[in-house]
Parts: C-alpha cells; structure tokens; sequence
C-alpha cells in the first residue's frame, strides 16, 4: 500500500508537485497521465527517494519512508525506466540478478530467481542469459528491464513510462504482457505514462495530472463518463471517448436474453468488448448481434438501442 | 505506372567496387619514389657526407623489377577492391616490408668496396618514404579489413624481427648499425633509462591524475582552476619548463639533505620527472574527468534506484564503464611522455635523447636515428598495445 499525505516538491522557488494526495490499495495499479513537466515523474521518483519531497508524507506499509535507509527501500521497490537503463557492460543474467545480489542470496537462489523470471517474461535463458543489451532489441530489452525490477520480488513497482521509446506494435504486446503478469502477480504498481490509452488499458486507478496537481482521479470507466474539465477530457481523446468508454466494456454486460425476434446474422463472443461489437455493425450494417460463448454456442443478443439507452441512464445517474 | 518506373534500375557491375583512391595513389607515389629518389648513400667514413645512389645501381635489375612488381600490384588490387583483394594487398605489403632489408643486403654486396672498412651504408630518401607511406597503407587496410588493432601490432612485430635479424647477421656495413656496435652498452642503459623514467611519470599521474578528477567531480569549483593551470601548464615550452625547475630544486637540494641523497637536483631524474608529471597530468585529468562524466545518466539513476550504494555505483557501474575512455587517457599520456623524456636528455637525465642530442652535436645523422627510431618504436607500440587493451575492455563489446 502506497499513501501520498498532502506532498509537496518545491526545486528552490518552483513548486514541481502541489499538495499531493493519493491512496494506492495493496494489489492495484495506478497510472499518472499529464502532459510533460506536469510532475508525474517527480511525484514517482519521491516514492523511491530518488527525489526527496520536501512537504507532506509518504507513507508505505504503514511506515513514512522517511524512517526507512533509502538505500534498503529501494531494494525493496521494483523501479522500471524508459530507456531500460540496464547496464552495458553486464549480461542479462546479471543484469537481473542485481538486486538478488545485492540483498546477498546465495548465488544458486540468484541463478534459479533469474531463470524462472526469464521464463516468465518469454526471454529463453539460452538464447538471451549471456548476450549484453546492444544485442537485444527494444523490446527484449525492456522485458529485462522488468524481469530486473522483479527479481527479489518486491511488492511494489514504480514504472516511469516503461514503453515509451517502443514502436507502437512491440508496446502493445508488452502492455499486454505487462497486464496478464499482474493479473498473476498483484503487485502495488505506480506507473507514470503520458499515453491514456495505454493508462486507460492498464490501470485500476488513473490519476491526471496538470501542472503538480492532480486534476482529477478515479477509475477510468468514472474519468471517461465523467471528466471534470476540458483538459481531461482532451487527454481522454475528446470526440474518441465514447469508443475508448466502449472498449472498457463487455460485450457480455450489456447482453440481453434472445429475443423473439430472428437471431442476427452476425456472431460476436461475450468476452469481446463493445467497441468491437459497435465496430461489427457498422461493418456488416446492423443494429443487432448474437452474442455467443467460447464454443460458439448463442447464448443472448446485443442491441445498439439498448446500448444507447443504458448510456443515457448511466449519464442521468451521475 | 510508365514501363520506365517497371524496369529495374540498372546496375553496374562493380559497383559497391569503386577504386581505393587512397591505396591508388599511395601506390603511385611510391612508385614514383621508388624511382626517382635516391634509395641508399654510401660514405666512405662516418664525417664525410654519402653519395647517393638510385634504385638500379643500389638493388640490380631483378631488385628493381621485382620492388616495381609488388607496388604496383598494390594498385592493381585497389582498382577493384574486395576482401580478397585487401588480404592479397596486406600480404604484398608485408612482403614489401620483409624485402626492404633483403634490398639493403643486396647493395652492400653491390656498392660498398670490401677493402674499405669505415665504409658504412645509409638509407636513402625513397626508404624513408616507401616505409612511411606503407605504414599508410597498413592503416587505410585495416580500417577496410575491420581488423583489430592487434593485428598490425603482431604483423609489424614480425616484420622488425627479420629487419633485426637481417641487421644482426648480414648488415655490418649499415651506419645505424656500426652506430650501435660502437656503443651497445650505453644504447641498452639508455633504453631502460627512457623507459624506467616513461614508467615512474606514467604511473604517478595516473594516480594523481585520478585523483583530481575525482576531488573536481566532487567539489566543482576546482574544476575551472585546476583545468586552467594543467591547461598553462601545457604551454610552457618543456625546455623552459627544465629551466624554471632548475633553481628552486638545487636550492631545495642545498637546504635539505635528505632529498640531496634521494638524489634530487636542479638536473639529472628529479627535474625531468617533475617536469614530465606536469605535462602527463593534462591529458590523464582531462580523459578521466571526461571517462567519468560521460558514463550515460540513465545507466546511473537505475544503479541508484536499484539500491546501489554510492561505493557499489562507482566500482561496479562508473568505472568499469568510464575504463575504455580512461585507458584512451593513459594512451595518450604515455605516446607523449615517450616522446618528451627525449627532451629530458638535455638535462642530463638520460634515455635515448642523448643519442640524438650528442649526434646533433657531432652532425652524425646515424646516430640521431639510433635515439629516435626506438623511440618512435616504443611509442608505437605502446600505443597499439594499450589501444588494443581499451578495445577490449569495452563493455560486451560495444564498438
């Protein structure tokens, strides 16, 4: 559990992040979203104490940080930057047996550490184990990067816009990497992007931040529905939001019994989300799906009516 | 879409293959050399100045032939330049190296009068410039061959080894060697002399060049004026230098016994020591505060994120990273203390310097180049061996 108490970071007369609360639950993961200098990273590399905050308190597990050796809370923390900052002159293995290390386990513990991360972040310990980083590509570089800031298994993990210098394929496959480990996994995750789809994909609790204040925080279905102003709803994508809202959403939570009516000709699975389901209409000119189970078996229909309906009553409910 | 954009852009044929111009015309000039100028001097004793001789009188026609061969191959081979032709052209080089004192061999046999003892042989203007122009060539091949700096390094060892061996066993008649018959004593203390006072200046400002880049690192306002004094330092002429240091050490060497025995004195070691650390600290501060520096920021903020302590970020992240560009420091602080010791002859401090002092002064040219052609060799290969060692230091063979 990570508690940010009315923090403040002033850089001699600048005032880098304002008065900032938040609460991160033990398990979830929250994304800080703004636009550059907007102090999300600052507010990130306090919780390390990389940065020192100079008002307020940080508190983790119930303890300020100020109490802990800085040195001893790192250690503790997985810490995951964009450009892998891993190290040039080590190996993989060693590069992610760093911590292991320094924490002194025995080097047998370190090596089988190393190799069951390796496993789960699909790296073969044989192709990869003794190769140095300007032999890998970005994104094997960056799934070294993370299977170092997990390799003594720390509880929390601070992600400083871990996939930012990635091409747009290779970051959606680490995104969805990412989540599928922590849907595993269930570490305390800060992880600080300026990409809201990415943020809006990954995270339980999103917080915006402008200018070293949080603007507005909550889960991203309640920013999407309800953004407080016309800067959050710009960073939310503006006119796109109705579908970034939809792709949030089951198919399978706005199904309805079959009706009396002839099944629709075109299938969707309940799994899928509604943005896909609306991008079917539009393709195959219809206004209703049959919604099937994994075996294809229709287990109920989809109408774009009773969509729009359930989202006028969501609007008038706020 | 024209039938013009369908057709495929037509290639030529070698294209990808263009001539090596610098190998050409390296070639050219060598040829040009090779039969102009004048190859050796033959001199009747070691004052009087040589007549010179070109290539045909001092090789014979089949030396000639031969010579003309293998450097015009090393432009027929660069016309159209492929792997294999850039070791074909390593190897005529090498060969070309080889024969150089085989040719010297051939006109001692030709041209020096057997009855005439004090005849010596020098080399001429075309050696001097045929040897400096192939070490070009060897240069200009590596790069393209993209070998290591340790192969050139192994091939010129060799290629001195049957130089040496030709001069021990066949060229008594050469000057440089009569030069060194003459004083074989002295020539082998000198070398050791120029090297023990290279190794002492070396050593002391490596450490001490270290450490002032560590304290500059720490407290940044040394930084500025020490820069700015090792940067004036630079400056003085180093003959001045010796000079300026003359004084205060024999005063100090008369006010305080102690370091009269350990044998400081306004000339001799203690001054061209003292002098050659001064010059040394330059290069060795500035590539190590440099080394240190540039060691990539992101790099270090995830050592210190990761829990690195500020001992455990230096050695086991800064330096090792920072050691290839150190190493470059180290380099370049030894090339240039090789070549200054030789200045520090003048005030008595011994090594190869004396030789080329004492022939300047005896207007015996030989004797000059017994000075200095080891110490262009030493600084060769000092500077191919730490070169090679940085190369391979660098981290996970990085280029």
């Amino acid at each position: 559990m990570i508690e940010l108490a009315h923090v403040s970071k002033r850089f001699g007369n600048e005032t880098a992040v304002d008065d900032m609360s938040l609460h991160v639950p033990k398990g979830k993961f929250c994304a800080l979203v703004g636009t550059s200098g907007c102090g999300k990273s600052t507010t990130l590399r306090m919780i390390n104490r990389l940065i020192e905050h100079s008002e307020g308190d940080i508190i983790l597990d119930g303890q300020a940080i100020k109490e802990y050796d800085p040195v001893k809370l790192r250690r503790r923390i997985g810490y995951v930057i964009q450009h892998t900052g891993l190290f040039p002159h080590w190996s993989v293995v060693r590069n992610i047996g760093l911590v292991p290390r320094l924490l002194k386990w025995p080097a047998a513990e370190v090596q089988a550490r190393v190799e069951e991360l390796m496993n789960l972040l699909g790296l073969s310990v044989g192709e990869f184990g003794h190769k140095y980083p300007h032999q890998l590509s970005g994104g094997q570089a960056q799934r070294v990067g993370v299977a170092r800031a997990l390799a003594a298994d720390p509880d929390i993990l601070l992600m400083d816009e871990p996939f930012g210098a990635l091409d747009p394929i290779t970051r959606e496959k680490l995104q969805d990497e990412l989540a599928r480990l922590q849907a595993k996994m269930h570490k305390t995750v800060v992880f600080v992007t300026h990409d809201m789809d990415e943020a809006l994909k990954l995270a339980d609790h999103l917080v915006v931040m402008r200018a070293g204040r949080i603007v507005q925080q909550g889960s991203p279905l309640a920013l999407l529905q309800h953004p407080v102003d016309p800067f959050v709803e710009s960073l939310l994508g503006g006119l796109e939001r109705g579908l970034k809202q939809a792709s949030l959403t089951r198919v399978k939570d706005h199904m309805t019994s079959m009706g009396q009516m002839l099944p629709a000709q075109s299938r969707i699975p309940a799994d899928f989300s509604l943005r896909q389901a609306l991008s079917m209409m539009l393709r195959d000119h219809c206004d209703r799906l049959t919604v099937v189970d994994q075996h294809d078996v229709p287990i109920g229909e989809l109408s774009l009516r009773r969509i729009i309906k359930e989202a006028q009553l969501d609007k008038g409910s706020a | 879409m024209s039938l013009m954009d369908a057709l495929p852009t037509p290639r030529l044929r070698w294209e990808g293959r263009r001539p090596n111009g610098v190998l050409l015309s390296l070639s050219v000039v060598m040829l040009a050399a090779f039969w102009s100028l004048d190859a050796v001097s033959v001199a009747p004793n070691r004052i009087v100045a040589g007549t010179g001789y070109g290539a045909l009188e001092a090789f014979g026609w089949p030396g000639v032939l031969l010579a003309t061969l293998l450097l015009s191959a090393i432009g027929l081979f660069a016309w159209q330049p492929s792997t294999q032709h850039y070791r074909a052209l390593l190897a005529s080089l090498m060969a070309l190296m080889a024969l150089m004192p085989v040719g010297l061999i051939a006109s001692s046999y030709l041209l020096i009068d057997p009855d005439l003892p004090q005849a010596r042989l020098g080399l001429g203007a075309a050696y001097w410039v045929i040897l400096f122009l192939l070490l070009l060539c060897l240069i200009e091949i590596r790069l393209r061959l993209k070998l290591s700096r340790l192969w050139p390094t192994l091939l010129l060892t060799a290629v001195a080894l049957i130089w040496w061996l030709c001069a021990a066993l066949w060229l008594d008649s050469l000057a440089l060697v009569q030069e060194f018959r003459a004083r074989d004593a002295q020539f082998v203390r000198a070398v050791g002399q120029h090297i023990t006072l290279v190794s002492i200046a070396v050593s002391i400002s490596v450490v001490v060049g270290m450490l002032l880049a560590m304290l500059m690192r720490r407290y940044s306002r040394l930084q500025k004026g020490a820069f700015a004094l090792l940067n004036f330092l630079q400056t003085i002429p180093s003959l001045a230098l010796f000079g300026l240091l003359l004084g205060p050490l024999a005063w100090l060497a008369a006010k305080v016994p102690f370091l009269a025995q350990l044998g400081v004195s306004g000339i001799g070691t203690a001054p061209a020591l003292i002098a050659l650390i001064a010059y040394s600290l330059l290069p060795m501060v500035r590539n190590t505060y440099i080394a240190l520096e540039e060691v990539s920021p992101a790099t270090l903020d995830a050592a210190k994120g990761m829990g690195m302590r500020s001992g455990q970020r230096f050695w086991q992240v800064r330096l090792p990273l920072a050691l290839p560009v150190l190493l470059e420091g180290v380099r370049i602080t030894t090339v240039q203390a090789i070549g200054l010791t030789a200045v520090a002859a003048l005030i008595g401090a011994g090594g190869l310097g004396t030789f080329i002092f004492q022939g300047l002064g005896q207007a015996a040219m030989d004797m000059v180049l017994l000075g200095a052609l080891p110490i262009l060799m030493l600084a060769l290969v000092v500077d191919a061996g730490l070169g090679a060692l940085a190369e391979a230091l660098r981290p996970g063979g990085i280029q």
